[in-house]
C-alpha cells in the first residue's frame, strides 16, 4: 500500500525523530512510503490566527502537493483535522472545493490509519515504564478521534498506562496563543504537568507535536523527570 | 379582558426583516418537522408503576420526602406529614378534590379541633390569602402532572388556587395522583399545547415544581430551603 | 451596571485574576465538579447528539422567522392584557421602565436575575429617580449589597467570592453577626428578601423563554424568587433579548431540558415557572400589569451576518463551565459581564472591538466550548472569525504578526521558498540554542522562552534525512 506522508512543518524542522518513526513503523507494516516534496504547512497558523487569505495559499499548495496521493498520513491530529476542514473552508469556490473534498476524505491521522485502515492493533512495540497519555483537542473534538491512540498503546508490551485527571482539558498550547497569551498558557501548562506529575508518569505521550513542544517545553525548563514522546516514537520503540 | 397596548412594533420588526435580507415575514409560518424527537423516547413503553418506580428514585436526588399511601389511607398520610413538617397553620386551594379524596374531615374538623389552623383559599378576601400564606408552615396542593422522569409537580393557578401556596410557605406537600404521572415534561408541554391549539385559555401562571428551593450561590454549597419551602413532599396516591 | 466592567486594560484585569487564588479555586471546583456531573446527566438522558441537533434546529428556525414570532409573541400578550414596547436600544427600554415606575411612585422594586437589565444598565435609572432596587437572586443579592460587585459567571455571578467575604458583607451592610455557614447566610437573606417581596411595588424579571404561541414566559430558577417577585407585586415588568423565543410550548420543553442539564446539570431546576399576562379577573395574587419589554440592543446588527449562530445561545454557561482560561483568569477579565467563551464572542459583537479586542484571543481554540454547547454555536470558529475581522477590516493586528503571516504566506504558498527558508532556520536559531535547545529566544519567540524551552531545529531536516535514505545514503 502507498502511503504519502504529510509530515507537518513542526516535524520537518524540529522533531525529525518522530518522522522517522512514522516512516519505519509504516514500512514495517508494510507500506510504501512517498514523500511530496512541495509539501508545505497545513495553514493552521495563518487560519488560526485569522489570516484566512494567507492560510489559504498554503492550503493549495498541500492540494496539489497531495493530488496524486491515494492516503496522506500525518502524525499529528490537529493538521489532519485542518486538512480536513478545507472543504468548509473552500466551500463554494469552484476551483478548489472539489480538491478539497478529495484530500479531505483520504486524510488520516497515524494512529487512525493503523487501526482503521491498516487495521492493527498490536505493532509489536515495546517499552518499559509507566505513561499517561495526553488527548489532544484538535485530536479528540475536531478530528473526533479518541479511541485509536488508546488501543495501540494498550499492546505495546512492558507499558502500563494509566488514565491523566483531567485529560480533556487544554495543555495551553494553541498555537499562537502560547505566545500571544503567555501568562494564562503558563498557568494552563502547569496544571497539565502537575496531573502528569500526580500520575507518577515516567513518559508524557501524545499525538501532536505542538503539544508536546509546549508540555515539554515547561517540563525542561522547570526540570522534572518526565521524559516527552510521540506516540509515533512509543509505536516504533522495540527493544 | 382588555387588550394591552403594542408599541414601536413595526420599526422594530422591519429592521429585523432587513438584517434577515428579506422583507418582513408576519404571518404564514409553520414549524418545520424537526429531524429529530428524542424527547419522545425517555421512557417510553413504561407502564405506570415503571414511572412511579422512577419518580421514587428522583425524589431521593431532590431532597424530597416521597410517600405512598391509597386514597382511604390519605388522610392519615397527610395528617402525618403535615406533623412531621411541624404541624399549621395550613394552606389549601379551594379544591373540590380534598372532598373527593376524603379529607373534608381532616380540614374542617380533625385540625381545627387541634387548633392546626387551615386557610381555603377564597379569592374574594383578596390580600387575606398572601398573609396567609405568608403565615402559613405548609402548603398543600394537587399535582395536575406530575413528571417521573424529574420529580416534578405542574400546578396550574385559577381563582380558587393562587400561585402563592407553593411558595410562601415554610414547607410543602403536594398530592400526587398516580394516574397524573407521565415521563418527562414533554408530555405536558404536549398537552397544553393542544389546550392551546383547541382555543382553551393558557392558566395565567404554570408551575413545574421539583422539590423544595435551593440555591447553590455560596461556594457551591448547595443550601436546601431559600427564597421558597425549605421542605417538600409528595403523597401518591397509588389507587387514582 | 452595564454590559462593560470598568476594570481597567485587559492584561492588568488578567494579572490580578491570576492572583486571586480562592477565585481560581473556586472556579476549578465548580467546573470539575459541573463537568462529571453533567457527563452523567447527559448520559442519563441519552441521544444527546439528537437533542442538540433538534434544539439547534429549533433556535436556527426561530431566528430566521424572528419578525414572525415576535408578532405573534406579542399580539399573544397583547390579547391577555399585557402591554408590549420594543426597544431598539437600551435607552428606550430604560426610559419605558423609568415611566413605569414613575407612574406606579414605585419606591421598592425586587428583581428576579436578569442578564439583560445588567445588560441595559437598568438598576441605575431606577434608584437615580428614587426607588429602591432589590437583587433577589441569592448570587445577584450578594454582589448588590457588597457596593456593585460585577457577576463573574452568567449563572453563578457571586462564585469568586468565599463565604468569609460574604460574611463580612452581610455584617458590614445587614448587620449579621452569624457565622459563614452558607446555611446560615441564606437563611438570613431569606428572611430579608421576604419583607421586600412582600412590599415591594413592581416586580422585575428577565426571560429564559417567551413562547409565541400563547404570549407567556418561562422563568427557570431553583431558589424560587422569580415566583416571589411575580406573584406579590402589584406591577410586572418583563425584559427580555428579543431573541429569547420560541414558537410553542413544545419547544420551549426541549430547550428548558437542554438548559437545565448544560447549565447545573439538573434534569429539571425546582421552579420552572410559565406566566401568561397579569392575573385573572378574580384572581388573588399575581400582578395587576403586565409589561414585556423587548429589547434589541445591538442583536439586529448580527442578524443575517456569519455571527447569527451566536443568537442561538440559552445563556446556559455550559462553554464558560469547561473553558480553560476562564479557569484561570475568571470572569471579571472578561471586562464584560458576558464571559467566557460565549463572552468572547459576544461581547465585541455588542460592545465593539474598541473594548474587547482581546477576547477573541483570549481562547486556545481547544474546541470544549463548541463541543458542549447544547445549540451547538460554533464558538471556536466564531472565535477565528472574530481575529479575521480585526486583522483583515478593523486593521488591528500587531505589525509583528502581520510580518510573520507575510512570510508564513511566502513561505508555504511556495515549495522551493518553504524549502529554503526551513534550511536556513538552524543556522539562523544557531546563536540561541544549546544543547539542542533553545532558553532564551529572539522576538516573538521571547514570549514562549520566557516559560518554556523550545526545540533548537535540527541541522538535518526530515526531508533531508529522506532524501539520502531514498538515495540509499545512510539512514540515521
Amino acid at each position: 500500500m502507498k502511503v504519502s506522508l504529510f509530515v507537518t512543518c513542526l516535524i520537518d524542522l524540529f522533531y525529525t525523530n518522530v518522522g522517522k518513526a512514522t516512516v519505519e513503523l509504516l514500512e514495517r507494516l508494510g507500506c510504501e512510503i512517498d514523500f511530496p516534496e512541495a509539501q508545505t504547512c497545513c495553514g493552521q497558523p495563518a487560519y488560526n490566527s485569522g489570516y484566512i487569505k494567507d492560510a489559504k495559499e498554503a492550503m493549495k499548495q498541500m492540494m496539489r502537493a497531495f493530488a496524486d496521493a491515494d492516503y496522506v498520513v500525518t502524525p499529528s491530529g490537529s493538521c489532519a483535522a485542518m486538512l480536513k476542514e478545507y472543504p468548509h473552508i473552500f466551500r463554494g469556490d469552484p476551483e478548489w472545493e472539489e480538491e478539497a473534498k478529495r484530500l479531505a476524505a483520504k486524510t488520516y491521522e497515524l494512529t487512525q490509519f493503523l487501526v482503521n485502515v491498516l487495521r492493527v492493533e498490536d505493532v509489536g512495540a515495546s517499552l518499559p515504564g509507566r505513561a499517561t497519555y495526553h488527548t489532544s483537542c484538535h485530536m479528540t473534538r475536531l478530528l473526533g478521534e479518541k479511541e485509536a491512540p488508546l488501543r495501540l498503546l494498550e499492546h505495546v508490551k512492558g507499558l502500563e498506562l494509566v488514565p491523566l485527571p483531567n485529560a480533556h482539558q487544554c495543555c495551553g498550547f494553541g498555537g499562537t496563543f502560547s505566545v500571544k497569551m503567555g501568562p494564562i498558557s503558563e498557568q494552563m501548562v502547569d496544571e497539565k504537568i502537575e496531573h502528569i506529575e500526580e500520575v507518577k508518569a515516567d513518559y508524557l505521550i501524545g499525538a501532536d507535536c505542538g503539544c508536546l513542544m509546549n508540555i515539554g517545553g515547561r517540563i525542561g525548563r522547570v526540570g522534572k523527570p518526565i521524559r516527552v514522546m510521540h506516540i509515533a516514537e512509543v509505536l516504533n520503540h522495540r527493544n | 379582558m382588555t387588550r394591552g397596548t403594542i408599541q414601536n412594533r413595526d420599526a422594530f420588526l422591519q429592521n429585523i426583516a432587513k438584517r434577515l435580507g428579506r422583507s418582513p415575514r408576519l404571518s404564514g409560518v409553520s414549524q418545520p418537522q424537526w429531524d429529530y424527537a428524542p424527547q419522545w423516547t425517555v421512557f417510553a413503553g413504561y407502564s405506570q408503576d415503571d414511572l412511579l418506580s422512577a419518580l421514587r428514585e428522583q425524589c431521593k436526588l431532590i431532597h424530597t420526602d416521597y410517600i405512598e399511601t391509597t386514597s382511604s389511607e390519605l388522610a392519615g398520610a397527610l395528617k402525618q406529614q403535615v406533623a412531621a413538617y411541624g404541624g399549621g397553620p395550613v394552606i389549601v386551594p379551594d379544591d373540590p378534590r380534598f372532598a373527593e379524596y376524603g379529607l373534608s374531615a381532616l380540614l374542617h374538623d380533625e385540625w381545627p379541633a387541634e387548633q392546626t389552623a387551615v386557610h381555603v383559599w377564597n379569592s374574594s378576601l383578596g390580600r387575606q390569602n398572601i398573609d396567609a400564606a405568608e403565615q402559613a408552615n405548609v402548603g398543600i396542593a394537587f399535582s395536575e402532572i406530575t413528571l417521573a422522569e424529574s420529580g416534578t409537580v405542574v400546578l396550574f393557578s385559577r381563582n380558587e388556587q393562587g400561585r402563592t401556596i407553593h411558595f410562601l410557605p415554610k414547607t410543602y406537600i403536594a398530592i400526587v395522583p398516580k394516574s397524573s404521572v407521565v415521563p418527562r415534561m414533554t408530555q405536558a408541554a404536549a398537552y397544553i399545547h393542544e389546550q392551546i391549539e383547541k382555543g382553551a385559555v393558557v392558566p395565567s401562571c404554570i408551575n413545574f415544581i421539583t422539590g423544595p428551593s435551593n440555591s447553590a450561590d455560596i461556594e457551591m454549597n448547595l443550601v436546601v430551603g431559600v427564597h421558597g419551602p425549605m421542605k417538600a413532599a409528595y403523597i401518591v396516591v397509588t389507587d387514582r | 451596571m452595564p454590559m462593560k466592567i470598568e476594570n481597567g486594560p485587559f492584561w492588568k484585569r488578567v494579572e490580578e485574576n491570576l492572583q486571586n487564588d480562592f477565585m481560581r479555586g473556586a472556579v476549578a471546583g465548580m467546573q470539575d465538579r459541573g463537568y462529571v456531573r453533567r457527563l452523567g446527566v447527559i448520559e442519563e438522558l441519552g441521544h444527546w447528539e439528537e437533542w442538540r441537533s433538534l434544539a439547534e434546529q429549533i433556535r436556527k428556525h426561530t431566528l430566521e422567522n424572528l419578525d414572525y414570532y415576535l408578532m405573534q409573541l406579542s399580539e399573544n400578550v397583547a390579547k391577555r392584557g399585557g402591554h408590549v414596547f420594543f426597544a431598539q436600544t437600551a435607552e428606550e427600554a430604560n426610559d419605558y421602565i423609568r415611566r413605569i415606575a414613575l407612574e406606579k411612585q414605585a419606591k421598592k422594586i425586587v428583581k428576579s436575575k436578569s442578564m439583560v437589565t445588567e445588560e441595559i444598565n437598568l438598576n441605575p435609572v431606577l434608584e437615580a429617580i428614587g426607588c429602591d432596587v432589590v437583587e433577589t437572586d441569592l448570587g445577584e443579592y450578594i454582589l448588590q449589597i457588597d457596593d456593585h460587585d460585577p457577576p463573574s459567571h452568567i449563572v453563578g455571578p457571586a462564585l469568586h467570592k468565599n463565604k468569609e467575604q460574604i460574611r463580612d458583607v452581610f455584617h458590614r451592610k445587614l448587620g449579621y453577626n452569624k457565622s459563614s455557614d452558607p446555611v446560615e447566610l441564606a437563611r438570613h437573606a431569606r428572611e430579608t428578601l421576604r419583607r421586600d417581596y412582600l412590599t415591594a411595588d413592581i416586580g422585575i424579571t428577565g426571560c429564559n423563554f417567551a413562547i409565541a404561541e400563547s404570549g407567556s414566559i418561562t422563568l427557570v430558577t431553583n431558589e424560587g424568587n422569580a415566583d416571589l417577585v411575580t406573584s406579590l407585586p402589584k406591577t410586572q415588568i418583563t425584559v427580555m433579548g428579543m431573541e429569547r423565543i420560541v414558537p410553542t410550548f413544545k419547544e420551549m420543553e426541549v430547550l428548558v431540558s437542554m438548559l437545565t442539564r448544560s447549565a447545573v446539570g439538573q434534569k429539571l431546576t425546582s421552579y420552572i415557572t410559565v406566566l401568561t399576562g397579569p392575573r385573572e379577573q378574580g384572581d388573588a395574587d399575581g400582578p395587576e400589569e403586565f409589561h414585556l419589554v423587548i429589547v434589541d440592543n445591538g442583536r439586529s446588527s448580527i442578524l443575517g451576518t456569519e455571527f447569527q449562530p451566536v443568537l442561538q445561545c440559552i445563556r446556559c454557561a455550559a462553554c464558560v463551565n469547561v473553558c480553560p482560561v476562564y479557569r484561570h483568569i475568571g470572569g471579571h477579565s472578561y471586562g464584560s459581564i458576558y464571559s467566557g467563551p460565549i463572552g468572547a464572542v459576544l461581547s465585541p459583537l455588542l460592545g465593539g472591538y474598541d473594548d474587547y479586542k482581546e477576547l477573541p484571543y483570549a481562547s486556545s481554540l481547544c474546541a470544549a466550548c463548541t463541543e458542549v454547547c447544547p445549540v451547538k454555536i460554533p464558538l471556536h470558529e466564531l472565535l477565528i472569525k472574530h481575529r479575521q475581522i480585526i486583522v483583515e477590516r478593523e486593521g488591528k493586528a500587531p505589525v509583528a504578526e502581520k510580518l510573520a503571516m507575510k512570510a508564513f504566506r511566502l513561505g508555504t504558498a511556495s515549495p522551493s521558498l518553504y524549502r529554503f527558508g526551513t534550511k536556513l532556520a538552524p543556522s539562523a536559531f544557531a546563536p540561541f540554542a544549546e544543547d539542542g535547545r533553545i532558553t532564551k529566544g529572539p522576538g516573538p519567540l521571547k514570549a514562549w522562552t520566557e516559560s518554556r524551552v523550545f526545540p533548537a531545529p535540527n541541522n538535518e531536516r526530515f526531508r533531508d534525512w529522506f532524501r539520502n535514505r531514498q538515495k540509499g545514503g545512510n539512514p540515521s
